[in-house]
């Protein structure tokens, strides 16, 4: 990339620069290494980065492959989507938190609606219904207890579903798909104009240590849903991946994003098998990606990463559409480096968090409140973490270049590298059979427990260094008060559903739950892609619960703590 | 460390409860500690119970990132109090706000360790509580 004479300088400059070190510094050894555990030297320079191609490793923005941004004009026009995760309670809280966080500048997205980042309470996540024992204790605490379609109309009444994001958040993901849908036929909402986002996380989820479909049953329930989004709902975004909850399991940099592009691919496979065109599933793979502690290495990661999947995408699925080679990102900051000591620090954390992934080029954002290792955000808090990303977004002039960054020597060169070792776990993947078979032998668990562990040890230490928790520290225990839900959503969800239970016509419903077995079968037997979503959501019509849902399909796909990997302690 | 007989710690997560990466990280550090610690995921506060029983622990560890421990905790105790199990001490783990601490304690908790919390507290508690059931 650089003239003889910019080398020869540099050579000259990087001696002068050794004989400092021998002279003044007595040449101790000041490289260091990168969370992932990449050396990295006390500086970098033209040297470092000759081997690269400007064009090809390099290149401009919204030119393939898009390593320095998927568009060619971005925050210019409109910068990331603000959109935090929210949920608790029953719909009609959840309804007022989402007003709440949009009068307060959340969520404007590219089309000029909103985006709601909805999130579903624990029982909903492993399809048990609100008014079964195992779930008390959890009934509306970490998400919402929105149970079927007439809680949707608590939770969406009034908002325009053509125009406004609505996003899915729920491991269980069918029944809910399938009560939004019955609840959007009957506002009158076209399906091929509803936008949202589910997470599809059916063949994955090991990174939520409970119960699991086995992973070749749930990829091909995630193929049947993809399937019947390209058929009906083209504009809907049906697949996230998750790398954040990945992250925060313990996985480093690369480890997120190799594990990630490989769980990816595993539902690309599957969907290339089912006959569903690349292009038309494609687009609506979205990853979800967290932004950490080492500042640059994250940075870098988040480059390298949309450069590795363009590539892929071009080269192993032979897609055209820019949409299917970009990788369309929501970041998800950092929860696991926040501390409860001296929470208002956090805010400071999540800024930085925040910086990392504007200068990154995200497309759309959540960043937690202060008080995330204490419980639910309070109203205050969850307005605070909008106000990092609105100052990040609108006060320090992040929007007028795209790819700040880029030609730095450390940058490029660290981006280089990540790709590099990448690129080696890829492999590594491969070697082993791919996705399924890393996912059933516990390979992706094992490395994130490791690190978890490491990380720890390093903490526990001193070794590193986190303000609050093991340095700076301050005798006086500060005590917020948590935020509380209200303490009758249980007893009110319970009344709800057995109400609902009791109005709706049984043998409907039974012969629903039915019909949606013998779609299951098809499925698991003859290969018949999107016939399973479209049963589950005349069972949602019918007024089948989303447990009973969920139930029905477990009567053919496998599903327990058994397909949850290294499932001894 | 110098225990008079190795503690026996039963760590239970319910089955909803999810993120475990802090009761991992806790229970590679316990055992450094010489501590034997057991795992279990569990439905019902009463499978905890009847785990302990079957394991002769010393010390239940509940794992809380959801905040069901004051609907899950009062049954539980109840539950040792019917077994007759009144020398097993109970403590928390997890996402616990300081402002929980005392009614915890209140209900019976013998420790409470949240993010940050220093582990080492714990090897003194399991000392104690181990040494009192021999004798």
């Amino acid at each position: 990339m650089f003239d003889q004479e910019t080398l020869t300088a540099a050579e000259r400059l990087n001696k002068e620069w050794a004989e400092l070190l021998e002279k003044i510094y007595k040449s101790k050894d000041y490289s260091s290494k990168t969370n992932s555990g990449i050396p990295v030297k006390p500086y970098y320079g033209p040297a470092d980065i000759d081997s690269l191609d400007y064009e090809k490793d390099i290149g401009v923005p919204g030119i393939y492959p898009y390593m320095r941004n998927n568009y060619g004009i971005h925050y210019q026009r409109q910068t990331w989507i603000n959109q935090p995760t929210h949920g608790y309670g029953l719909p009609e809280h959840t309804r007022e938190r989402m007003d709440a966080l949009a009068r307060e500048g959340m969520g404007g997205g590219y089309t000029g609606g909103r985006a709601y980042n909805l999130v579903w309470d624990l029982p909903s996540y492993v399809g048990t219904d609100p008014d079964e024992p195992e779930a008390l204790g959890f009934v509306g605490k970490d998400g919402v207890s929105c149970n079927n379609e007439e809680d949707f109309e608590l939770m969406l009444h009034g908002i325009d579903l053509t125009n406004n994001n609505i996003v899915l958040i729920n491991t269980d993901t069918i029944p809910v798909f399938a009560h939004f849908i019955a609840y959007a036929d009957r506002m009158g909402f076209p399906r091929d104009k509803l936008r949202g986002n589910t997470m599809n996380w059916q063949f994955t989820g090991w990174f939520f240590p409970s119960m699991l479909w086995e992973p070749s049953g749930g990829l091909k329930l995630a193929t049947d849903l993809i399937k019947f989004c390209c058929e009906e709902m083209p504009g809907w975004n049906h697949t996230n991946i998750e790398a954040h909850a990945m992250s925060e399991m313990g996985a480093n940099a690369v480890q997120q994003m190799v594990f990630a592009i490989s769980t990816a691919m595993a539902v690309a496979d599957s969907c290339v098998e089912a006959g569903i065109a690349p292009d038309a599933f494609m687009p609506g793979i979205g990853y979800q990606i967290a932004q950490c502690n080492d500042f640059f290495e994250y940075i870098c990661m988040f480059r390298a990463w949309r450069k590795l999947w363009a590539r892929i995408v071009h080269d192993r699925y032979g897609c055209k559409r820019p949409s299917s080679m970009h990788l369309r990102v929501h970041t998800h900051t950092s929860c696991y480096e926040l501390v409860a000591q001296q929470p208002l620090v956090n805010i400071i954390r999540s800024t930085l968090h925040c910086l990392g992934a504007a200068l990154s080029g995200t497309t759309a954002m959540e960043v937690p409140a202060y008080d995330e290792p204490i419980g639910i955000p309070t109203e205050e808090a969850a307005v605070l973490a909008l106000r990092i990303q609105q100052v990040v977004a609108e006060e320090i002039g992040i929007d007028r270049v795209s790819d700040p960054l880029g030609g730095s020597y450390y940058v490029e060169w660290l981006t280089n590298k990540i790709e590099e070792e990448g690129k080696k776990v890829l492999s590594q993947i491969e070697e082993m059979g791919g996705f399924v078979n890393a996912h059933k032998s516990g390979f992706f668990v094992r490395q994130c427990r490791e690190n978890a562990a490491r990380w720890r040890r390093e903490v526990d230490s001193g070794k590193r260094t986190v303000v609050g928790w093991n340095k700076y520290k301050i005798n006086e225990v500060q005590i917020p008060k948590p935020f509380r839900g209200d303490p009758e959503t249980r007893r009110v969800a319970m009344e709800r559903i057995a109400r609902y239970k009791a109005e709706r016509d049984q043998s409907k419903t039974d012969a629903a739950l039915n019909a949606l077995i013998v779609a299951a079968e098809k499925l698991d037997k003859e290969g018949a892609y999107g016939v399973v979503m479209p049963a589950a959501i005349e069972a949602a019509k019918a007024k089948a619960t989303m447990g009973e849902i969920s139930r029905t399909l477990q009567k053919v796909f496998k599903w327990g703590t058994q397909y949850q990997p290294l499932n001894t302690y | 460390m110098g225990y008079e007989r190795k503690p026996k710690l039963l760590m239970a997560k319910h089955i909803l409860d999810g993120h475990d990466r802090g009761v991992k990280a806790a229970m590679t550090i316990f055992r450094d500690m010489g501590i034997e610690v057991v795992y279990i995921i569990f439905r019902k506060p009463e499978d905890v119970v009847e785990a302990a029983k079957q394991e002769d622990a010393d010390i239940i560890g509940l794992s809380f990132s959801s905040g069901a421990y004051f609907e899950i905790i009062p049954i539980l105790m109840d539950s040792l109090k019917l077994n007759d199990m009144h020398d097993i001490a109970v403590v928390v783990g997890g996402l616990i706000p300081e402002y929980d601490k005392p009614e915890l304690t209140r209900l019976g908790i013998k420790g409470i360790f949240g993010p940050g919390d220093d582990l080492m507290r714990f090897a003194d508690l399991a000392a104690q509580v181990a040494g009192a059931r021999v004798s």
